[in-house]
């Protein structure tokens, strides 16, 4: 049987860390988004930039950034070492390369749902006397909720492709911080193929269904 | 009401000043005149850069005093040109979405659901979603929405239209019904004179951002001033009317004035409460100096011309016949028959000529 313990262990570990880092950006995710789609506020196309950089730059550049910030040589590092956190070479890493990976995605996407809906709505609950938050989980937040579940599918599906920042900042430690691609990667260099190609079936499926499901929920945010 | 708003549009300045105390109060005015904007910063939703408004005593702001309340704060009831009800609630929910607002900011009396429901006859519609209402039941759910809010004054933009003619005959009885029942000043933007004619007790006409002319609408709106602003198909004359009876085989029906006066108007059954608004084109109605005989006119009514206003060839007859009737004749006609102040006339107007409102 090819589909041994270890492919279910290592298929696991990564949905389940892929699954933490999108559920800890969601919120992040979403506050930012609406900032950029319903706020004006100084230097907020930097922001917007710098939020949009890990997509473009290559990941093992983003990789490196983030081995020098959490790196015990830095202060954030050390500060988090001392209390006992440490992220180098362990799964939270994985977590961290995974959400920085895939946070701008998850904002692009929310950001154009928000600036889909019709801001007089928003003005006119606030004439019935809703208040700001009131408007953003009764009004924003439902219409424009398929575009959220959409982001973090879309989220997700790139923190379990995630492969150039992980092996910097959480190396690839099988067991350990050992996720699909890097998996992928490490059969293929020592000569084990079949177990490279169970493997490769299971991220083609799990990201067809992801981004058929992400496409079809826009899609039907469209029509609404 | 205290109205002094100035702040910059894209063409032009919106610059009005004005102070006013009416029941309904109409803002008319063509498209592009700033009065979506005047209701946005009545409402607190624009920003103006210099002004103060004042709702029954009360200032919702003022740039002298630093003060700004927030549309929370305002305790006003928009209702916007396109409803803008919430596409993903329930009618039920839309409609008491701004129930709960507290007491001390809205209306102190209580409005009561069912009676809103009633007035608008909405009461079936409770469970639908909004995707499946029709544009004339948007708008009274949309209504509903902002009078059960309670608030201080209603703010209703072009209300009517998105709809077709005969949707608009079909609403406006239940904005006449809206104003009677439930006791709240509305501020009425249109850019429609019936409506106007119908509604409201002042009218603040303006354009290019700046105040026109403002008073009771029979008289501000029929001074040579600001009838050329009027579109064509718009001149008309609004008459409140009692029911008497209705001759189906004749194809007609027959109504009273406030003055006595009776007409014919197209057949319609009698209407629940034998009350209602009768409208005709003032180019619809002839003038003869002889009673007319063998014509197939249905009404015929002796007058006096009370006053005759020339503009660029048009002349504007004002006759006397119980009720005030505008009529519009090319100056032409005015010298054929002679008219002057005081010289008796007969109108004649076709009974199909009348339309319904």
């Amino acid at each position: 049987m090819i589909f041994s313990v270890e492919t279910w262990h290592i298929t696991v570990f990564s949905l389940a860390v892929g699954l933490a880092s999108t559920l800890v950006i969601l919120p992040f995710g979403v506050a930012l988004a609406w900032l950029f789609a319903r706020r004006d506020w100084p230097l907020k196309s930097i922001v917007e930039t710098i939020v949009l950089l890990p997509l473009v730059m290559p990941p093992v550049s983003t990789g490196l950034i983030l081995l020098k910030i959490f790196g015990r040589r830095n202060p954030i590092g050390q500060w988090l070492y001392d209390r006992g956190i440490e992220v180098v070479f362990n799964w939270k890493g994985v977590l961290i390369a995974m959400a920085v990976m895939s946070f701008p995605l998850l904002v692009r996407s929310v950001r154009t749902s928000f600036s889909e809906v019709n801001p007089r709505l928003e003005q006119i609950a606030a004439t019935l006397g809703a208040s700001g938050l009131r408007i953003f989980f009764v009004i924003t937040v439902p219409l424009a909720y398929k575009g959220i579940v959409a982001g973090a599918l879309l989220a997700f599906s790139r923190a379990l492709g995630e492969f150039g920042a992980t092996i910097l900042l959480a190396g690839n430690i099988p067991g350990r911080t050992q996720t699909l691609s890097l998996a992928i990667f490490n059969f293929v260099q020592t000569g084990k193929d079949p177990e490279a190609y169970v493997l490769l079936g299971i991220t083609v499926s799990l990201a067809f269904v992801f981004v058929w499901c992400s496409e079809w929920l826009l899609r039907a945010g469209k029509k609404a | 009401m205290l109205l002094r708003c100035r702040t910059p549009l894209a063409n032009f300045e919106l610059d009005i000043d004005v102070s006013f105390d009416a029941r309904v109060t109409s803002i008319f005015g063509p498209s592009g005149a700033g009065k979506t904007t005047l209701l946005d910063a009545i409402a607190g939703l624009r920003p103006i850069a210099d002004g103060e408004i004042e709702i029954n005593g009360r200032t919702l702001y003022s740039s002298a005093r630093g003060l700004n309340l927030s549309p929370q704060q305002r305790g006003l009831g928009y209702v916007p040109q396109e409803g803008a009800l919430f596409p993903h609630l329930s009618v039920r929910k839309n409609i008491l979405f701004g129930a709960e607002r507290h007491r001390d900011i809205g209306n102190a009396e209580g409005i009561g659901i069912d009676h809103v429901l009633e007035v608008l006859e909405i009461g079936k519609l409770l469970d639908r979603s909004i995707t499946e209402l029709s544009g004339g039941e948007a708008q009274r759910v949309a209504l509903a929405r902002a009078i059960l809010s309670r608030p201080q004054l209603l703010l209703l933009d072009e209300p009517l239209a998105a709809l077709d003619i005969a949707l608009k005959e079909r609403i406006l009885p239940y904005l006449g019904r809206v104003r009677d029942e439930f006791g709240i000043p509305m501020i009425y933007v249109t850019h429609n004179l019936t409506e106007v004619l119908t509604l409201a007790d002042w009218v603040l006409m303006i354009q290019q951002g700046r105040l026109v002319t403002q008073g009771i609408p029979q008289e501000a709106l029929r001074s040579a001033h600001t009838i050329m602003q009027i579109p064509d198909e718009q001149f008309e004359n609004v008459f409140t009317a009692t029911f008497i009876e209705a001759d189906a085989k004749a194809g007609r029906t027959r109504v009273r004035l406030r003055s006595g006066t009776e007409l014919f108007i197209p057949y319609l059954p009698q209407p629940a409460n034998r009350s209602l608004h009768i409208r005709v084109s003032a180019d619809d109605i002839l003038i003869g100096t002889q009673r007319p005989e063998g014509i197939s006119a249905g009404n015929v009514i002796a007058g006096t011309v009370h006053r005759i206003e020339l503009i660029d060839g048009q002349a504007l007859v004002t006759v006397s016949a119980g009720e005030e009737f505008f009529v519009r004749l090319t100056s032409g006609a005015v010298t054929r028959l002679e008219l002057k102040e005081g010289t008796p006339v007969f109108l004649i107007i076709k009974t199909r000529s009348f339309r319904v409102l």
